[in-house]
């Protein structure tokens, strides 16, 4: 099940991890995903992702004790830590990019990366054949063969593993738009 | 006849993970849901990351309670040595040995409060004639740009040759030297890329407890330590280095030298009374209450079962 956290949730949330750092965790867990695709998104580059993604959630740590809630989402904080990141890396490297520029995303650019989201969080639930094979073929970037290798099965029962994610996936995002 | 789907599937994940590039499966209209949420898999995180960097912040959010830099005042970090003498001898030595400037002095009647640079590390005294004869020692790594001119310098200050300059096994060139207060000075030039190790300041505060892992257990409980390294050779452990916020403590198992040396240090942290109450938990003698001082500082301390003086502060 993909959580949906309602504002009373999130701002009990917030309370709780200003109050004893360790329930950071639960912000982590609930947004997590988001940050990463939205900095995947303007990076491109998994490693400097990584990079960005956790420098967010730092700094987040850091400075929750000045979070101040005013209503807004609590990943719209950390859309801004990012776009921050993005931007401080952007000057290290001097880079002229033709990424998309490290601002917070609009409406529009906030509904495709709550269907990210959405994504990611599904490929966390798939079962674990399936979540594996997923991982090493598009993460890792191995071929079917390096990956029955790993999982010592035949490169048959990999594809059909391959399929029926893809398939799970589908269905479940389909669910959720319609 | 057609080839399967499963199979045209595996190739057009094969083009859209080394190409991006999803065009060809997009027409085939059996295959285009897939390949629709094969491309955006392609920015899918890797689970290890994710527990990872979770991993990392657990470690943080344990520590959180001194690691906020924004109430450390200026040149100094989370941990600042703080030597208790009878006299301004220590500073005398410190100022010919390793060019310390004395930034800010607070004299009482019968006691002076002095801040002193060395290179870009902070150390803090307190002068106090009453003070026993035999007072309290520390240890101190400092690292300079060439050991064998610092080493001589201190040596004509009125240091104690303990070890003249030699190269050791463990990266760097140094020689130790005890100065006339009876502290010990490990000086090192690091063999590596700069003189001064990566992360390290130029005066690092070091300790000799009996045992070094129940130690940094104890450090780690009360003040949030996170260890860094730790060196063994037969059983000892010779060196390690914990980091608490964004200072660094090393320690060496050294039972000769032994657990009545008491040398102090300065905690700035957020929540004076959290991190009293925490380390006080995890064992430490409470030796003052939190409380308001007439200087600004919000202070309290402990003594840890070393006997290490630990003044726990948060400054005005």
């Amino acid at each position: 099940m993909v959580t949906i956290t309602g504002d009373h949730d999130e701002r009990a949330l917030i309370e709780a991890a200003q109050a004893d750092p360790a329930r950071f965790l639960d912000l982590y867990d609930l947004n997590f995903h988001r940050v990463y695709a939205y900095v995947i998104r303007r990076t491109g580059v998994r490693a400097e992702a990584e990079d960005i993604t956790s420098q967010v959630f730092e700094r987040a740590l850091a400075n929750l004790s000045r979070f101040e809630w005013r209503g807004a989402p609590f990943v719209a904080w950390l859309y801004r830590i990012a776009a921050n990141a993005l931007a401080d890396r952007r000057r290290e490297t001097g880079r002229d990019s033709s990424d998309p520029p490290p601002d917070v995303p609009d409406g529009r650019e906030s509904e495709e990366l709550e269907r990210r989201t959405m994504l990611f969080q599904l490929v966390d639930r798939l079962p674990e054949a399936q979540r594996r094979v997923i991982e090493m073929r598009f993460v890792e970037e191995k071929s079917i063969r390096e990956v029955a290798a790993v999982l010592d099965r035949s490169e048959g029962a990999v594809k059909q593993l391959q399929l029926r994610a893809l398939e799970n996936l589908r269905k479940s995002m389909e669910g959720r738009d319609g | 006849m057609a080839e399967a789907l499963i199979d045209r599937l595996d190739r057009a994940i094969d083009v859209i993970v080394s190409r991006g590039d999803a065009s060809a499966a997009l027409a085939d209209a059996e295959l285009a849901p897939l390949a629709v949420v094969a491309s955006q898999l392609r920015s899918c995180p890797s689970a290890s990351f994710k527990a990872r960097l979770r991993a990392n912040l657990e470690r943080r959010t344990a520590m959180s309670i001194v690691l906020e830099p924004t109430v450390i005042r200026e040149g100094f970090t989370t941990v600042t040595p703080f030597i208790q003498a009878r006299d301004s001898s220590f500073l005398d030595f410190i100022t010919k040995a390793f060019g310390a400037v004395e930034i800010a002095s607070a004299p009482t009647p019968n006691h002076i409060h002095r801040e002193v640079r060395i290179g870009d590390s902070m150390l803090m005294i307190s002068e106090r004639a009453s003070m026993a004869s035999g007072s309290p020692h520390g240890s101190f790594h400092i690292f300079v740009p060439d050991v064998d001119r610092v080493f001589e310098r201190a040596i004509a200050a009125g240091g104690k040759s303990l070890s003249a300059p030699e190269n050791r096994p463990y990266g760097e060139r140094s020689g130790f030297v005890e100065d006339p207060l009876g502290n010990y000075w490990f000086i090192g030039t690091s063999l590596g890329p700069t003189p001064v190790p990566q992360g390290l300041r130029t005066v690092t505060p070091y300790l000799h407890p009996r045992s070094a892992p129940s130690y940094i257990d104890f450090l780690a409980r009360a003040f949030g330590a996170v260890e860094e390294f730790r060196a063994e050779h037969q059983g000892v452990v010779m060196h390690a280095r914990v980091r608490i916020g964004d200072a660094a403590v090393e320690m060496g198992e050294a039972p000769e030298r032994g657990e009545n040396e008491k040398p102090g240090f300065y905690l700035y942290v957020a929540d004076v009374d959290a991190l009293h109450e925490r380390a006080v938990a995890a064992g430490a003698k409470s030796i003052l209450a939190p409380a308001d001082q007439r200087y600004g500082d919000r202070l309290a301390m402990v003594e840890d079962p070393l006997g290490v003086t630990w003044a726990i502060a948060r400054p005005a």
